[in-house]
């Protein structure tokens, strides 16, 4: 069941009713979600959020992806590209 | 000031069969969980229009009718972030406030160990068990090339599943060697052969490889694809793949869960004692009829026991000696630049950078060991083990401290939304199950 | 120690004022044992925010020391023992209101009188720090201040070799005889011509008479952001009000916004007289985040990821307790700093060496530490009779 569009940077990704952010985004083919405030890679590991390596910025705001359904229109950007505070 | 309602946390078998049992006894009841729907780990639902993989599909179909029928209610993408010394517990998410239960009751399930090794932080790989929810959820089996390694039944389990779905995996790797130990096996009970049984016949119809007594050394990542290094202690090879499944054991998720002396806690299933599916239903209902005596009568609830737990518990010993390995060992003679700490990016070197017995405020405010935001979940057992002279043997449940809140990070928008709890009535019906 | 097994000095309490004493004996040339119940920093050094402030520090006295003492510690830093653990940084403190504008005009004149040490940069409205919250009145920025993490500078104090070692060792009992003092550590004993009982929280373990208080602060520490965006200590001018008051005086704790190297802020701190470190709530998590948000509103958008309380050994009348121990000829007391003592260790260190030696107090200071002698509480109690 279709449910929208989330936005990685630019690219629109779609997503099914339910789905999470990290499903959504590994199914287009994004397995990296970037880079932390550390410079590690940031991906899926535990799928669960315990491990919060699939950190991402999420209208501005540091999220598990596996742990965010997505809703239509979501922004969503690497974690150290949304850790601006001025 | 208390409110009435009793806070279960984890909408799995034992949150669920808990919530019935004490629904059932007249009381309210709210049960949150973090996912979109009911069903935990073991008994995770499909997307909406998905097919399901039915697992005991009818033993969770009985308990969720029973439950729904009972005036219980579900606060889902709710996330607990710990209880407070004076029994306050922290909801954010859908259902976003601070909440003064007459009780908790605590199913976290249980989380994934998986051993350091070169390589394991490359995107690509995952756990065992990330992939096997995500098969859950989307009825599909993970696309490409899928190596599992590590080490547990869940391997096999996830094998065939994803065989039955359509892409079996390119080799399971299991660093025990579980059909090596057939008299300790046929003393499983009937449903562990059974399940076992159906997995194998489905892996070697498919000639699916299994490759025992042999370890996943370390990764590399050759462009978009993922070379494992595969040993069984004389000879080593490569295996080619788009992505990497580890699992070396569960454990229990108690992490930043702490004992809170002004409230009645109950910790029911996985979170208490990793004892599998069937336990966690028992032990649910069982500590649900606990805790509502303990709540009618003034006394402390005492935590389950039963002889199908005992049973499950010998079920998990044997189980836990046929895939006895020595694989723990390799974090002695791993390279020293192999992270240990997946969120601050420490290394085996900043470990040994301690000295030879480093104290847990060492392990901590030195090395920030258990420092970042999974609380030690994934570092903590291989730091115990890595200064430990035999990383084989058994190390403290929490080698990096004591658990304290949060036991999930808390977004500060989120505890400002969070109204303290007055003793009033539940605030809006926003999240209630539909 | 002595060919009869006897140290010159044996310091008891490895945090940042005892490790500073052993330290500084160690560098005199004497012999020296550092005990501890536990290990180093395990109480109020190795949970404080770390902030090496003059600021903060109530006017008189301990404001003097503590600038003495800043100097001093710059001076560790430049190759010295310090050399890894000081980083010098501005601090801002803000305010909202007419009394704390007041407070910050009692700062600015507190700072003037004390020297250059610590200078006003720059004195303005929420625009002066870009990031600070527009519903901030005044803010000030100070130069001279630095950051040190309490266990980075005892790591740093313990890199001298010629300090022996002893914990975890609970000290049992403490008795003088003619020219020795024999610390009890269970079944062990040392033997010492002097002491230093830098003991904080534990200090009426020995000293029962002594009003010092087990004063808990709740810190609370974010993830990581970017490093660097906040480039010091946001201090709220509630704070300064705060330290010269009893803790129940006001009724909010005010913050104290600290950035960390890692990117991560660590937002302090509560003063509640339980002493009790296990009592950390979301009440106070909350109440101190939303006044936090107001100066700096970045940190909405973070996650709180630890959370935790210290203990401060607090002083009856708000001054920490150095000088000779009643009841005793070679018990040097220095304790009670309420937090105080990552600032203050290293003068504080320096001179209880000093004394311990035989030597008067650097001339400059003799008045100040006479302030701080633990005979004015004897001199009450006379008064009082």
């Amino acid at each position: 069941m279709s449910g929208g569009t989330i936005f990685w940077g630019s690219r629109a990704v779609p997503f099914l009713t339910g789905e999470s952010v990290a499903s959504a985004l590994g199914r287009a083919g994004v397995r990296s979600f970037g880079l932390g405030p550390t410079g590690t890679a940031r991906a899926v590991f535990c799928g669960i959020g315990q491990c919060q390596n699939c950190l991402v910025s999420i209208e501005g705001r540091s999220a598990e992806a596996c742990l965010t359904i997505c809703r239509d229109g979501l922004h969503v950007l690497p974690e150290a590209e949304g850790l601006s505070d001025v | 000031m208390f409110n009435p309602e009793i806070l279960i946390v984890g909408a799995g078998l034992a949150g669920v069969a808990a919530a019935t049992e004490l629904a059932r006894a007249g009381h309210p009841v709210l049960i949150v969980d973090r996912a979109a729907r009911a069903g935990g780990a073991i008994h995770r639902q499909p997307l909406p229009g998905q097919a399901g993989v039915a697992t005991a599909a009818a033993r969770w179909n009985r308990l969720i009718a029973e439950a729904e029928a009972l005036p219980i209610r579900w606060a889902f993408e709710t996330r607990f972030n710990g209880v407070d010394h004076q029994g306050t517990a922290l909801l954010t998410g859908a259902e976003n406030r601070m909440l003064r239960p007459k009780a908790l009751i605590l199913t976290t399930g249980a989380r994934e160990a998986v051993r350091p090794r070169p390589g394991w932080t490359l995107p690509g790989v995952t756990t065992a068990g990330a992939a096997q929810i995500q098969l859950k959820t989307m009825g599909a089996a993970p696309q490409g090339r899928v190596v599992l390694a590590g080490s547990g039944p869940l391997l096999i389990a996830l094998g065939a599943q994803m065989t039955r779905l359509k892409n079996p995996p390119v080799a399971i790797v299991e660093a025990g060697r579980p059909f090596a130990h057939p008299l300790t096996s046929l003393r499983l009970p009937l449903g562990y052969l059974r399940e076992a049984a159906g997995y194998m016949a489905t892996l070697l119809a498919a000639r699916v490889p299994i490759l025992t007594g042999t370890r996943l050394a370390a990764i590399r990542a050759e462009g978009e694809t993922l070379v494992s290094t595969l040993t069984d202690g004389n000879t080593s090879r490569e295996i080619v793949a788009d992505m990497v499944c580890l699992h070396d054991g569960i454990r229990r998720n108690d992490i930043g869960l702490t004992d809170c002396p002004a409230l009645s806690v109950l910790r029911l299933g996985d979170c208490a004692e990793a004892l599998g599916a069937r336990a966690a239903l028992e032990a649910g209902r069982a500590g649900g009829r606990a805790m509502a005596q303990a709540l009618a009568t003034g006394t402390t609830p005492t935590a389950p026991n039963s002889p199908l737990l005992d049973r499950e518990r010998a079920a998990q010993a044997r189980l836990a000696r046929i895939y006895a390995h020595d694989d723990f060992a390799a974090l002695h003679s791993l390279p020293s630049d192999t992270v240990i700490c997946r969120c601050e990016g420490r290394t085996l070197d900043d470990l040994r950078a301690l000295g030879p017995a480093p104290r847990t405020r060492e392990l901590r405010l030195l090395g920030r060991f258990g420092m970042g935001p999974c609380q030690g979940r994934f570092c903590g057992e291989w730091v115990a083990r890595a200064i430990s002279d035999t990383p084989q043997a058994p190390v403290p449940a929490h080698p990096l401290g004591e658990p304290r809140w949060p036991a999930a990070p808390i977004a500060v928008a989120d505890l400002h939304a969070a109204a303290p709890d007055t003793g009033a009535a539940p605030p809006h019906p926003h999240g209630v199950h539909e | 120690m002595n060919a009869e097994g006897i140290y010159d000095a044996v310091v008891i309490g490895a945090g940042v004022v005892g490790a500073s004493s052993a330290w500084h004996l160690a560098q005199a040339g004497l012999s020296v044992a550092l005990v501890d119940a536990e290990g180093p920093a395990a109480a109020a050094s190795g949970a404080s925010d770390g902030a090496v402030s003059v600021a903060s520090k109530k006017p008189g006295p301990l404001a003097r020391l503590a600038t003495a003492s800043l100097l001093y510690t710059r001076d560790l830093a430049q190759g010295g023992p310090l050399s890894s653990a000081y980083h010098p940084r501005p601090s801002y403190i803000f305010g909202t209101g007419s009394a704390e504008s007041a407070a910050i005009d009692a700062l600015i004149a507190k700072l003037a009188q004390l020297g250059t040490a610590v200078r006003l940069r720059a004195d303005g409205d929420a625009t002066l720090l870009p990031g600070v919250g527009t519903g901030i009145d005044r803010v000030v920025a100070l130069e001279g201040e630095g950051h040190m993490p309490g266990y980075a500078a005892v790591q740093g104090y313990l890199r001298e070799p010629r300090i022996d070692r002893f914990w975890p060792a609970p000290v049992t009992a403490l008795e003088e005889s003619g020219s020795e003092v024999r610390i009890v550590l269970g079944t062990q004993t040392l033997r010492a011509k002097r002491v230093i009982a830098a003991l904080g929280t534990a200090t009426p373990r020995l000293f029962p008479t002594l009003p010092v208080l087990p004063r808990a602060g709740q810190l609370f520490v974010t993830d990581r952001g970017l490093a660097g965006q906040l480039p010091g200590a946001l201090t709220s001018a509630a704070y300064l009000l705060a330290k010269t008051t009893a803790p129940s005086v006001l009724p909010k704790p005010p913050v104290v916004i600290d950035p960390l190297a890692t990117g991560q802020y660590l937002i302090g701190s509560t003063r509640e007289d339980h002493g009790d470190p296990t009592r950390v709530d979301f009440e106070t998590l909350r109440e101190l985040m939303l006044r936090a948000v107001e100066a700096w509103p970045a940190l909405r958008a973070r996650r709180v990821i630890r959370a935790f309380a210290g203990v401060r050994a607090a002083v009856s009348d708000g001054l920490p307790i150095v000088g000779s121990a009643p009841g005793y000829e070679r018990v040097l007391l220095a304790t009670g700093f309420e937090g105080d003592g990552i600032c203050l260790s290293a003068v504080i260190g320096r001179e209880a060496a000093r004394m311990t030696a035989g030597l008067s107090p650097d001339a400059a200071l003799a008045a100040d530490f006479a302030a701080l002698s633990p005979a004015r509480f004897a001199q009450v109690q006379e008064g009082a009779a």
